[in-house]
């Protein structure tokens, strides 16, 4: 298993309800700072901040326009995500077969 | 609060005892769970109690790559569950669980690896669909 901090940063990002909530606001489209903010009971402040771990995973990419901050997504990361998870069942699949393979040789064995 | 989970389900045309055991014996654990075809083997110590310490080197490319885990649950033929990681590469502790069951002349294994930060995401496995319909009805 190797170190991943970039799928670090991508599980903890998608571990907040607030922060999967931007991501899937961001899924419409390209979206202003202010208009995220306005769906959630909190300050602009503390979505400041959600959306900063967002961009520091690489999921949401910010751009200026002017005065505004647009903020878009980007998918990538999350296939990284289903990638830990899809390169474990590979592993474990393989092993598993692998012990499969040694149990038809011990069988062959016993019945020679 | 279970995290990064992966469930593999497979059938073996031995009794639930001879399946248990191979992942307890040295000689045959040696050959499948961490092995890798270019690697080899150099040593595999097993203690095999709950509380139990284990070790697999396996030698790549000249490089020792040492998975080391403890034994949390052994309750033959029915479950095992241990502790996994790979300090070289990541120092985090994962934890791996057999359930196996019989069926008819065979066994049925379902094997669970989940990581065990709460920081990590709730709902791996299920895909980034689900993640988004949650966060839909987060927003309302």
């Amino acid at each position: 298993m190797n170190a991943n901090p970039q799928l670090d940063n991508t599980l903890i990002a998608l571990a907040d309800p607030t922060r999967r909530a931007i991501l899937a606001r961001l899924t419409q489209g390209e979206a202003r700072v202010t208009e995220l903010a306005a769906p959630f009971a909190i300050s602009l402040n503390s979505v400041s901040k959600h959306i900063r771990m967002l961009e520091r995973a690489d999921l949401v990419v910010r751009r200026r326009a002017g005065r505004e901050h647009l903020l878009t997504l980007n998918p990538a990361p999350l296939d990284a995500a289903q990638a830990w998870i899809e390169t474990h069942r590979a592993l474990w699949t393989q092993r598993l077969d692998a012990l499969d393979a040694i149990f038809e040789a011990q069988d062959k064995d016993s019945s020679r | 609060m279970t995290t990064r989970t992966v469930t593999v389900t497979r059938r073996f045309n031995v009794t639930p005892e001879q399946l248990f055991d191979a992942f307890l014996d040295p000689a045959i654990a040696g050959r499948f769970m961490f092995a890798t075809p270019t690697g080899e083997m150099v040593r595999v110590d097993i203690e095999a109690k709950v509380g139990g310490a284990y070790t697999f080197v396996d030698r790549r490319d000249g490089e020792d790559i040492e998975h080391v885990g403890q034994i949390l649950e052994l309750d033959r033929p029915h479950r095992l569950t241990f502790q996994f990681a790979v300090p070289k590469y990541d120092p985090t502790n994962t934890t791996v669980r057999l359930d196996i069951t019989a069926d008819g002349i065979g066994s049925v294994l379902t094997l669970t690896h989940e990581g065990v930060d709460d920081a990590y995401l709730e709902q791996t496995g299920k895909g980034w669909a689900m993640i988004l319909e949650n966060a839909v009805q987060v927003v309302g």
